[in-house]
């Protein structure tokens, strides 16, 4: 048994808590644990990785349209179809939550660093059903969200 | 004011941004630079202007050069000596604060944050200058 099937309640409760303490702090929005999807809209991600005493990545996905949400949330500003800054949203958000999980973790296990962002377009459906790791949706004013993690 | 602040988001510039004006800063101008070491770059060319840069604030995790390795180099070329840096990042485990701290950050600010965080952190600072 690998160290995250090991810890994954405990870990997936700190995930649930570090989304929604960016929300509550950078966005001023609730978001809450939302039904779990298969599968999401064309649509961007964003890359975090861990090294050091944890080794893994942390994938946050959105569609364009919930991108922008985060968007015009973090700035206060509207966002248009086609912002670059949706993206940019998207990478912050995975980057603040993947510290913030980070941060919840014990001494021994929060030695682990983590890389900027990378984030990607995507064309087609991701389908991360078959996936490893911890696989959690989330939805803030009916807008989804899915969180991949995997050690 | 002018402020300088380095981040590789240009999201979370603008959002910093906010909250120092959110904070009552009396910013009049803000720069920015993606990492540090487009961040040297301009504390290089802010050395001969008369109303020089008053306050750096710099994220940690950035690609080319990362906040530390910015705070190092800034120090080891004496440029903006005197002028308060302020880290905010979501590293926050205790080897990077220390690291920090020895390299001249005198503020530390954990992501997520709230303009209150910021105004407590930052305007002690501005104070003592």
């Amino acid at each position: 048994m690998t160290a995250w099937q090991n810890k994954q309640p405990e870990w997936v409760a700190r995930l649930d808590a570090a989304v929604s303490e960016v929300f509550e702090m950078m966005l001023a929005r609730n978001c809450s644990p939302a039904e779990i999807a298969d599968a999401i809209a064309p649509c961007i991600s964003a890359r975090i990785l861990f090294s050091g005493v944890i080794d893994g990545e942390c994938v946050l996905f959105a569609s364009e349209s919930v991108a922008r949400a985060t968007a015009e949330a973090l700035l206060g500003i509207p966002s248009e179809p086609g912002d670059p800054m949706a993206g940019d949203a998207i990478g912050e958000l995975c980057n603040m939550i993947a510290g913030g999980w980070k941060s919840k973790l014990g001494s021994s296990e929060a030695g682990c660093a983590i890389s900027p962002p990378s984030i990607a377009i995507h064309d087609s459906v991701i389908d991360l059903s078959a996936e490893e790791g911890i696989r959690r949706f989330y939805s803030f004013e009916g807008h989804v969200f899915g969180v991949h993690m995997n050690f | 004011m002018r402020a300088l602040i380095i981040d590789d988001s240009s999201v979370m510039r603008k959002v910093i941004e906010r909250a120092l004006r959110q904070s009552g800063l009396d910013l009049t101008e803000v720069t920015e630079a993606s990492n540090g070491e487009e961040a040297l770059e301009v504390l290089r060319k802010d050395a001969g202007n008369s109303q020089k840069i008053g306050l750096i604030i710099s994220d940690i995790n950035m690609p080319v050069m990362d906040g530390l390795q910015f705070l190092e180099a800034r120090r080891d070329q004496q440029l903006a000596p005197g002028v308060p840096v302020v880290m905010i990042t979501t590293e926050g485990s205790e080897p990077f604060v220390l690291r920090a701290i020895a390299a001249g950050a005198q503020g530390y600010i954990c992501k997520p944050f709230t303009a209150e965080q910021v105004k407590a952190r930052v305007a002690p600072l501005i104070e003592a200058v």
